[in-house]
């Protein structure tokens, strides 16, 4: 086999790998439905968060507070809510909403989550 | 044939067509796309669960009925009413209080009605482990100031605090709500409008239906109705049986059992409820149904 013929057998392998990515990445990339909240946009998260804390300003409850926090992530509800409360900021909510989160943040980071009695 | 094989044509072809399959293999097997920027109607079910609770929670506390619907868009469901009851009916199977069922089967009533039943109630005391909260028996004036702003919560015993106290609910922003059903007021009281015997040899024996209706006879779901007898009580929501429609509910009675019935919204009462006793065919007796409606 020449050498012409070898180059254009790689040239064509490389331009169907290249095919396969756009595929496989852009025209019909892999579909994801059952994710977790964590990978949420930031608004959405912030939102999520905005609902916590007016859920918190009819009920006080912040151990459940704490609760619908958790499935964001790993990180503490009281850093979760102050990311939120900067983006907050940042985006000009309305002073309410601004003071829900502040609220929230207060009880978060004053919250201690009670532990399991030793059996 | 074996000329085919040696085509530099045929080769390249096959050289395509590898690299095209190891493209994809990379691009959705090794390597695929990662979502980073999720929106909430992808969620997993039991994620979307707790999102609807955090709208009805947040929506318990607010009013805030357009609001809450437009997050409930969010999850891309076909029909998010439906969702909310069938969440409901799960939550109640599952042993969930009806405290905490009791958010998501509210906002599903006002959005079917189109309007928030319940006003806004006074604000609970919170409760803190740190700052500890007194009671003191007389007004202070920043609770003055928050009644005569509103002028809709009674005055109460107000709380001081060691630090900062949490500031009350700004009303200011809780968007108008729609009033398009001028009819029915909001939390109107539900009267029992016909009770119907039903003797009915094949239908469960002590049935006992009930149908819910606004003042428009649209059936109402979501409406929590208490049922007691000198043995006990039961608590339960319309619309929990969809197919037999939005308003009904029902309650198996027992025999030779009274019983009285509580329409949680609006507060209506109806008392001295019993199984009436009805004759099959051959003649023997058994306890029959009833059905009552209720309209508001």
């Amino acid at each position: 086999m020449s050498s012409s013929n070898i180059i254009k057998i790689l040239v064509a392998l490389v331009i169907g790998a290249a095919l396969g990515l756009a595929y496989g990445w852009v025209l019909a990339p892999v579909e994801y439905t059952d994710v977790p909240p964590n990978i949420l946009r930031e608004d959405y998260r912030v939102d999520y968060v905005l609902m916590v804390a007016e859920a918190y300003q009819g009920n006080f409850d912040n151990a459940a507070a704490a609760r619908r926090l958790a499935i964001l992530g790993s990180e503490s509800p009281a850093a979760i809510t102050a990311s939120a409360l900067e983006y907050a900021n940042r985006n000009n909510f309305t002073e309410a909403e601004v003071q829900a989160l502040k609220n929230l943040l207060t009880a978060m980071q004053t919250f201690q989550p009670q532990e399991n009695p030793a059996p | 044939m074996s000329r085919l094989f040696r085509s530099v044509a045929f080769q390249v072809a096959i050289a395509l067509l590898i690299g095209l399959g190891l493209g994809l293999l990379y691009s959705w097997r090794i390597s695929p796309v990662t979502y980073v920027d999720a929106n909430p109607a992808i969620l997993r079910a039991d994620f979307k669960d707790q999102y609807r609770i955090a709208i009805a929670a947040s929506y318990a506390s607010t009013q805030d009925l357009a609001r809450a619907q437009s997050r409930l868009g969010l999850l891309g469901d076909p029909d998010p009413i439906a969702e909310l009851s069938a969440q409901a009916q799960r939550m109640l199977a599952q042993g969930e209080s009806f405290e905490a069922v009791q958010p998501l089967a509210q906002l599903a009533t006002d959005l079917t009605q189109g309007f928030t039943s319940n006003p806004i109630a006074p604000t609970p005391f919170p409760t803190f482990s740190t700052p500890v909260a007194q009671f003191t028996p007389t007004l202070t004036d920043s609770t003055q100031d928050v009644a005569e702003a509103t002028e809709t919560t009674a005055p109460q015993p107000t709380l001081s605090f060691e630090q900062t106290a949490l500031a009350p609910v700004n009303l200011e922003t809780i968007t108008p709500r729609p009033t398009s059903t001028p009819t029915a007021g909001p939390g109107a009281p539900f009267a029992l409008v016909s009770q119907e015997t039903i003797c009915d040899p094949g239908q469960i024996r002590g049935l006992m239906q009930f149908m819910l209706q606004d003042s428009r006879r649209k059936e109402v779901p979501g409406v929590e109705i208490i049922v007691t007898w000198n043995a006990g009580e039961d608590r339960f929501f319309t619309g929990f049986k969809p197919e037999l429609g939005d308003g009904y509910a029902d309650f198996v009675m027992q025999e030779n059992v009274v019983y009285n019935i509580r329409i949680v919204t609006g507060g209506s009462f109806v008392s001295n409820i019993s199984a009436p006793a009805c004759t099959d065919p051959n003649g023997a007796g058994y306890p029959g149904g009833l059905l009552l409606t209720f309209q508001q």
